[in-house]
């Protein structure tokens, strides 16, 4: 007999790529603003495609580091040093392909904001989770009692 | 044993058990008629032994045997947890994963945990882990849909 709630592997794979794909719009979207910021603050106007490319693309890559080598450590319940160490290398990789990628033209001091401001962003991120899952525990306490309660009632109902 | 039955058109329906001694079948047949089906029998010790299905606080398949687990005791039980949610409609009895079947009504609290997973606390203290899998109808029968 087939189990309906196995998950095929092509639903595991869809669970999994759109966890990735929903990372990298938001931390595109984050560097995205720091790099408008950057820009508006030097005059400038317009954003350069090659750039916006290149953080996307770096965005993806790091999402799959993230979620296959380092337990996601941005939604993880506690940080362990695999987790921190994680969270390290991911910034050090967002900040060389920056440097690489001349986004900030190589300015020492935008590049040390930009490394704060990845730093800031996944700490956001792991808080944001966590306040999540607080919330999420009440509701789930409260409906466990409710469920409690009304099987007591339907079981003093049936005696 | 001998048994005798006989169909009756009159009057109530009675059941005579005559026994020299009292063995735990004897035991076990006595208990179903006085309980009905509300308990569920297996082994401990090497004795038979039965639960309250209410007592229960989780079941567990490990290498292809079934136990169940009271506060007290740990029962080998027959079938598989298949069998067993298929015998039991009882809805407090949730599968939480592929091989644990939790008793909802024995949980003192949940924790929502990374990547959709719930851990649940029983009253034995012990912690069990709900999973992704089946963490999205964990919350359906919680809201009162299975």
């Amino acid at each position: 007999m087939k189990n309906e709630n196995k998950l095929t592997l092509w639903e595991r794979y869809l669970t999994n790529e759109i966890g990735i794909e929903f990372k990298a719009c938001l931390y595109f979207f984050a560097i995205l603003f720091f790099y408008c910021v950057y820009r508006i603050v030097n005059g400038s106007f317009d954003a350069s495609i090659l750039h916006m490319t290149e953080m996307i693309f770096c965005c993806y890559i790091i999402g799959y580091i993230q979620v296959f080598i380092f337990n996601n450590f941005d939604e993880a319940d506690k940080l362990h040093t695999r987790e921190i160490l994680g969270l390290i290398i991911c910034t050090a990789l967002y900040i060389l392909v920056s440097y690489l990628g001349r986004w900030f033209n190589r300015q020492m001091l935008v590049t040390g904001l930009f490394l704060a401001y990845i730093l800031l962003t996944y700490i956001c991120v792991i808080v944001i989770y966590r306040s999540k899952r607080r919330i999420d525990d009440k509701k789930l306490n409260e409906e466990l009692r409710l469920f409690q309660t009304e099987h007591k009632k339907n079981d003093k109902k049936i005696d | 044993m001998k048994i005798d039955i006989k169909q009756i058109f009159e009057g109530e329906d009675s059941i005579f058990i005559r026994y020299k001694q009292e063995t735990p079948t004897i035991k076990r047949i006595v208990s179903i008629l006085e309980n009905e089906d509300n308990k569920l029998w297996g082994r401990a010790d090497g004795e038979n032994v039965a639960v309250s299905y209410e007592d229960i606080l989780y079941l567990e398949s490990v290498d292809d045997k079934v136990f169940a687990y009271t506060t007290d005791k740990v029962l080998k039980i027959d079938g598989s947890l298949n069998s067993f949610m298929s015998a039991n409609d009882d809805d407090s009895f949730f599968r939480c994963s592929k091989s644990m079947i939790i008793n909802v009504n024995r949980v003192v609290a949940l924790k929502s945990l990374s990547s959709n997973r719930i851990d649940a606390t029983m009253e034995s203290g012990e912690h069990i882990m709900i999973s992704r899998r089946y963490a999205s109808d964990f919350r359906r029968l919680l809201k009162g849909g299975r």
